[in-house]
């Protein structure tokens, strides 16, 4: 069936994912970057793929926009650096000095340096998009276990909400539009925001109330239902305190996550502050434990749960080796990863294993040559008497 | 009818329900059961409750919505007070009307599978079911879709195999094809009746086009307008229409009691039967009136949209002139909503050109053409967005320099002075749509747009907006329609266009396009044959071919 992509388990993407992150991450060598960025380039373009191929990646469009973005980025990068940063010994050109923030000597240094720094951001969008545009994220969701499946769920209702509440507001802009509407100011945005939350607002409530009509959450013929029975509704007081006491692990997981985008942030602009990362990570972990400890474990099932094929045995063994001599590299022979363009320009290091290995990355697309039909781990997701009905292709 | 011979799927015991800070009560001292089995359809005006009696089956109301609950709803033996919706989903299936905002998960499968998980159903049962209803709605080529890309009849049939999938004893749907091409209602409706037939599956069914689902009915109840001092009806079909309001009442029925054929036919068969037996013979209508002349306010030159295969519309001419009044039909995807918005800017052609109001289209922005043209989306909520209509008429004006019509006007030729100083979205559904059509007449537009106005209205709101469009297009205004109601097209429409693939199949007056049709002929036609589209159609044709009448 051609409208039944073919998928990798997303573990063994995210696998690949980590392996491609770490150069960028941890070292702006060039020829470690050059080798990663040519390694990602062709995996998106074997998967992710560009125009007539986008039937592999149904919101490969919007991923595009936000590599286009990425790229505008590091250009102003590359300028700001250039222009602001007034140090190093290979001057090219001179802005006199009575010129504010910009006045001063321009340097090969300055340039070198953004555009490694603009190398390493963009590779680090590109694996993220060619993942979001590859994984599903549904699917990845539900890698959760069982007793945090409320979260699954909940999280790919926010994952479908996205791309429809973007739909919205464009079907809001063009219906405004039609009315002779042309914005001006910001406050001329009011026309468009007020319908996009109302309707928003509205179609959250129906989605909230066909979850409940769908036994999302059901604990059973005797959960908590049994207890608002007949109970008068309580005062605003005791509500408020009760929702306080309910919703600390709730609280805590969000207080984690924001620790953890900061701590991560920090990380990707090189000054990484493992504590807080740490931290963030515990929070979370925690609050999460402490969801999953008071939900009362509801019986579910799983449909299709996903087998590991042989293309996502490969990309995984493949990620995973990489990542071991990457760690490997990195404590050994920091240098291979690195490279300083201030205060003098050198050639870079060059660590032959580490370039060699880079190549590991290439598994996706060596992956997606693999025929699903000739692997046995497919065959046997599917009963014999329905596998003829062309479920899996 | 199957008769119970255990205790009623549903018994309603003197139920009454508040929504929160509501002083008026939305059901007060219901008694209402549906036996094992029973197909049942729920009919009433837009605001009489449907949608509430509905949410009672599977606990929805009082326990999502709040609000005070009196009496007692046992449905399959549960209490609704002790059992909530997530209970109750074991048991009751729910449809919801919009197909846009139900579907929980992003693929087809994985929505099918998404209530049976939550059931805690073995894999290999659950593997099994969803082959079964992937069948039963016949939606297998759409197994692996996304479900973002489907349109709204498949999103809709959808959503009743994944209720059906659980295998619930009874099905409640709140008007689950209002928003669906015949076909697709069609589909939706035989559907239904196949699994209340042979599985004995227990069905209750919120409608407002009739004509479409009592012929299924066992049971048929309509509830009052509000504030009124009617009471409910509840029967078998026959009989409640022929106690209704015979503004309700679909086509046939209408005629049949016009007629005084007692009891009414309640499929064209059955009319049919009695039509053989009754003697009379209608004159043939009159030929239709020529087509006003003028220059046209629309033009389309060999427009194509897109290219190649993917094309939506194709190599299309079109000429639409003031005063034509022009429906434009075609299944769910032949491109009537594509041709609105071209003619608005919206969308570009690849080839071909427009003319609007002498102005060429292709060039200019959506905001440049809103001075001629009038575009009434089919979300009207994408429109408003005011604190009060009054305000949201004033915003419309201003984009405009001012030029347009008297605000005040608009509301009452619309019905809406009361609703002035209200918020546009406190409005009911009906309402909201002539809110957004006031919104867009204010600025006094030669050519008006509107896609799909009347899904989800009821008969009276319908007539209503039908003598607005009828209103208009005799001041001359050029109303471009999309619809699938041939019932409200054969009243009003000067001209119809039939859309197939984005090509033009047909164009020509309702009665020679719309009479004879396998899927577009009215009640009437099917029942006359001939050029008769609507009731009035044969009763000025008795009178004519016997004075007597």
């Amino acid at each position: 069936m051609t409208d039944r992509p073919v998928r990798l388990e997303p573990r063994a993407w995210l696998l690949w994912g980590l392996a491609a992150g770490v150069p960028p991450l941890v070292g702006r060598n060039p020829f470690v970057l050059g080798a990663t960025l040519l390694a990602v380039l062709a995996v998106r373009t074997v998967w992710v793929g560009g125009g007539d191929t986008a039937a592999e990646a149904p919101n490969a469009g919007a991923w595009r926009a936000v590599v286009r973005l990425a790229v505008l980025f590091a250009a102003i990068g590359v300028v700001f650096n250039v222009l602001t940063v007034h140090a190093g010994d290979r001057v090219f050109a001179r802005i006199p000095d009575g010129v504010w923030i910009v006045g001063g000597p321009l340097t090969l240094n300055a340039l070198v340096y953004g555009v490694l720094s603009g190398l390493a951001i963009l590779i680090l969008v590109l694996v993220g998009t060619t993942l979001g545009a590859v994984v599903d994220g549904v699917a990845l969701l539900r890698l959760l276990p069982a007793r945090l499946a409320t979260v699954a769920v909940a999280g790919s209702v926010a994952w479908a909400f996205v791309p429809q509440t973007a739909a919205a507001f464009g079907e809001i802009r063009e219906a405004q539009a039609a009315r002779g509407f042309r914005p001006r100011g910001l406050r001329d945005l009011l026309p468009l925001v007020v319908p996009l939350l109302t309707n928003g607002l509205e179609r959250a409530l129906t989605l909230a109330e066909a979850l409940e009509s769908r036994g999302f959450g059901a604990v059973g013929p005797a959960g908590h239902d049994l207890q608002r029975v007949g109970t008068p509704s309580p005062k605003p007081e005791t509500q408020s305190s009760l929702a306080v006491r309910d919703q600390w692990p709730a609280m805590l997981t969000a207080l984690g996550l924001t620790g953890g985008a900061v701590g991560a942030y920090l990380l990707a602009v090189g000054q990484p502050r493992p504590a807080v990362l740490t931290l963030g990570a515990a929070a979370c972990a925690l609050g999460f434990a402490a969801r999953a400890s008071r939900a009362t474990v509801a019986r579910r099932t799983r449909y299709r749960p996903h087998r590991w094929t042989r293309a996502d045995r490969l990309v995984a063994a493949a990620s995973a080796i990489l990542l071991i001599i990457e760690l490997t590299v990195l404590r050994l022979d920091p240098s291979g990863f690195r490279y300083e363009p201030y205060p003098s320009l050198a050639a870079p290091r060059v660590n032959l294993l580490l370039l060699a290995a880079l190549a590991l990355l290439l598994a996706p697309v060596i992956a997606s040559r693999v025929d699903p039909k000739t692997d046995p781990a497919v065959a046997t997701v599917l009963p014999p008497t329905l596998g003829g009905r062309g479920g899996q292709s | 009818m199957t008769t119970a011979s255990r205790e009623p799927q549903v018994a309603f015991d003197n139920v009454s329900y508040w929504y929160p800070e509501r002083a008026e009560p939305a059901l007060a001292d219901v008694e209402w059961t549906v036996p094992e089995g029973a197909f049942v359809v729920v009919a009433g005006p837009s605001g009489s409750g449907k949608s509430t009696l509905l949410r009672c089956l599977n606990g929805l109301v009082p326990h999502f919505a709040g609000g005070r609950f009196g009496g007692r709803v046992r449905v399959g033996g549960l209490d609704t007070r002790r059992h909530g919706p997530r209970a109750l989903s074991r048991s009751v299936g729910f449809v919801f009307q919009d197909p846009e905002s139900q579907l929980i998960t992003n693929r087809v499968e994985d929505e099918l599978a998404f209530g049976m998980e939550q059931l805690g159903v073995a894999p290999l049962t659950m593997r099994k079911r969803v082959e079964e209803v992937l069948d039963l709605l016949g939606i297998a080529p759409l197994r692996g879709r996304d479900v973002a890309t489907l349109s709204g009849g498949e999103r809709q049939r959808v959503a009743v195999a994944a209720a059906l999938a659980v295998q619930p004893a009874l099905l409640a749907l709140d008007e689950p094809t209002s928003q669906l091409d015949p076909w697709g209602a069609e589909e939706v409706l035989t559907a239904l009746t196949r699994l209340n037939d042979d599985l004995g599956l227990t069905v209750v069914l919120a409608e407002h086009r009739l004509e479409r689902v009592v012929g299924h009915a066992d049971r048929l109840r309509l509830l009052p307008v509000p504030d009124s001092t009617d009471g409910v009806l509840d029967g078998p079909p026959r009989d409640v229409l022929a106690a209704m309001d015979p503004t309700m009442v679909p086509p046939l029925v209408s005629l049949a009691r016009r007629l005084g054929w007692t009891p009414p036919p309640l499929s064209i068969k059955e009319g049919r039967d009695r039509l053989r037996r009754d003697q009379s013979d209608p004159a043939p209508p009159p030929p239709d009136p020529s087509p006003p002349g003028g220059s046209p306010s629309v033009e389309f030159r060999n427009v194509t949209l897109g290219y190649g295969r993917r094309a939506v519309l194709r190599d299309l001419d079109l000429e639409a002139r003031p005063g034509e009044l022009i429906a434009l039909m075609g299944r769910n995807g032949s491109g009537k909503t594509t041709l609105l918005r071209t003619v608005i800017g919206l969308h570009r052609p690849s080839a071909g050109q427009i003319a609007v109001c002498d102005r060429d289209a292709t060039r200019l922005a959506p905001a440049d053409l809103a001075r001629d043209v009038g575009y009434v989306p089919q979300n009207p909520g994408a429109l408003l967005f005011a604190e009060t209509l009054r305000a949201e008429l004033a915003f419309t004006l201003k984009h405009h320099l001012g030029q347009g019509l008297d605000p005040d006007a608009v509301l009452a030729s619309l019905g809406l002075t009361h609703a002035a100083e209200r918020h546009p979205r406190d409005l009911s559904g009906g309402e909201r749509e002539r809110a957004a059509l006031a919104a867009v007449l204010v600025a006094a537009p030669r050519v008006l747009l509107l896609d799909e106005p009347t899904r989800g209205m009821d008969a009276a709101r319908k007539r209503a907006l039908g003598e607005t469009l009828v209103r208009l297009r005799a001041d001359g205004t050029t109303i471009l329609l999309a619809t699938h109601d041939v019932e409200l097209v054969a009243g009003i429409a000067t001209r119809v266009v039939l859309l197939g693939d984005g090509e033009l199949v047909a164009d020509g007056p309702p009665r020679a396009v719309l009479s004879g049709s396998l899927t577009f002929a009215t009640q009437i036609n099917k029942l006359y044959g001939g050029r008769f589209l609507t009731v009035d159609d044969v009763l000025a044709g008795l009178a004519v071919a016997d004075p007597r009448r």
